[in-house]
């Protein structure tokens, strides 16, 4: 099976940012990511978690430690990760790069799914989590990359927002 | 045992080694035993405490990390010892202070002062040593035991409480500097000199 191109370019964006540790809760688009990592980034460690929650928990642990860590989650655990991002991460400046497989963006089936993925945007504004979305699936590893540089080199989580469009194209 | 009694011993058991606190009473008790650069003193995040010690103690396999949790805060991060359990982390030891109530916010009773036994519960999701201990001779054997033998250690130790009277410095960002660079990992932008 081979890896679809924007998946290769957020394991390319995220080495790059210097990320060896990746935490994450799955996600279907994700597993391309986690494969990928698996068969050709044996520097990179993952790590799941039961919650996104406590991904962000262990992530401000590595940070501590002196690594640069990524977390990767649905769009549907922002809501669940609230209190480590304004309690934990943004108080103390503690980086890590976001991943974030969008859901309830254009081409969504799921009505459960639309409310949160219309709201991640403007929930990372109101705790001033700065973010981006990529335009193309080409686009995915610079602006992954970007986004960790600018969230390790600025102190602030950074959180890089992957739309439907270009991790599930509809046939 | 008294919390804050206990907490002395853990300090002088931990040695150099860094010491992660939850928010509230674990926290101003740690600080109230004995304020040290490598100790973190969390001031929200309840449930995290050790999360972010099993992040520090996979990024630090050279250190032996303590994380003083509370009965309350655990239960709300349950998922977290599956986790550990998982991930194995051989030098991270979990203390929790079990008072049987969420002392912090007045006193309610938590679950384990209905029965629920968090080291079985430990054990169960795969922590390598477990112990529950109710004196203060008991805890300090099984907290030197515990930064000499391969863990992942999970030990409960059943406190009394009593309010503290100090509280932890304030500033989040300076607990984070000095504690990273307490432990050797100080960030670049503390320190400057990166290049111009």
């Amino acid at each position: 099976m081979s890896v679809p191109r924007w998946a290769a370019g957020v394991c390319a964006g995220l080495h790059a940012a210097g990320s060896r540790h990746v935490v994450y809760v799955p996600d279907n688009p994700l597993s391309h990511v986690l494969r990928a990592l698996r068969t050709d980034y044996a520097d990179v460690r993952t790590t799941l978690a039961t919650r996104e929650e406590e991904a962000f928990g262990i992530a401000a642990g590595l940070y501590l430690g002196g690594a640069r860590p990524t977390v990767m989650l649905q769009s549907s655990g922002l809501g669940n990760s609230l209190n480590a991002l304004t309690s934990l991460l943004l108080p103390y400046k503690i980086p890590v790069l976001a991943i974030v497989s969008m859901r309830g963006d254009a081409g969504e089936w799921n009505d459960a799914q639309v409310p949160m993925g219309r709201a991640v945007a403007p929930i990372c504004d109101a705790i001033g989590v700065p973010h981006a979305t990529p335009e193309s699936a080409d686009a995915v590893a610079e602006i992954v990359r970007a986004v960790g540089h600018t969230a390790f080199g600025t102190r602030l989580p950074g959180a890089c927002l992957l739309p439907r469009r270009i991790t599930v194209p509809l046939a | 045992m008294n919390r804050l009694e206990a907490t002395r011993q853990l300090i002088a058991a931990a040695g150099g080694d860094p010491i992660v606190a939850s928010l509230g009473h674990p926290a101003y008790d740690l600080y109230a035993a004995g304020d040290r650069p490598a100790n973190f003193y969390t001031w929200g995040s309840m449930g995290l405490a050790s999360s972010i010690g099993l992040g520090l103690a996979m990024a630090r396999p050279d250190l032996r990390v303590f994380v003083l949790d509370g009965d309350g805060s655990l239960l709300m991060n349950l998922g977290s010892l599956a986790t550990i359990g998982w991930v194995r982390a051989e030098n991270l030891v979990v203390i929790v202070w079990d008072n049987g109530e969420y002392a912090t916010t007045g006193g309610q009773p938590t679950a384990t002062a209905q029965g629920a036994d968090l080291e079985a519960a430990a054990r169960a999701l795969g922590a390598a040593q477990t112990a529950t201990v109710r004196d203060g001779e008991e805890f300090g054997a099984v907290a030197a035991r515990a930064r000499a033998v391969a863990g992942p250690w999970v030990i409960v130790a059943k406190v009394s409480e009593s309010p503290p009277s100090m509280k932890p410095p304030l500033d989040c960002v300076f607990i984070k500097q000095r504690f990273m660079a307490a432990i050797g990992a100080p960030e670049a932008a503390t320190l400057g000199g990166t290049k111009a």
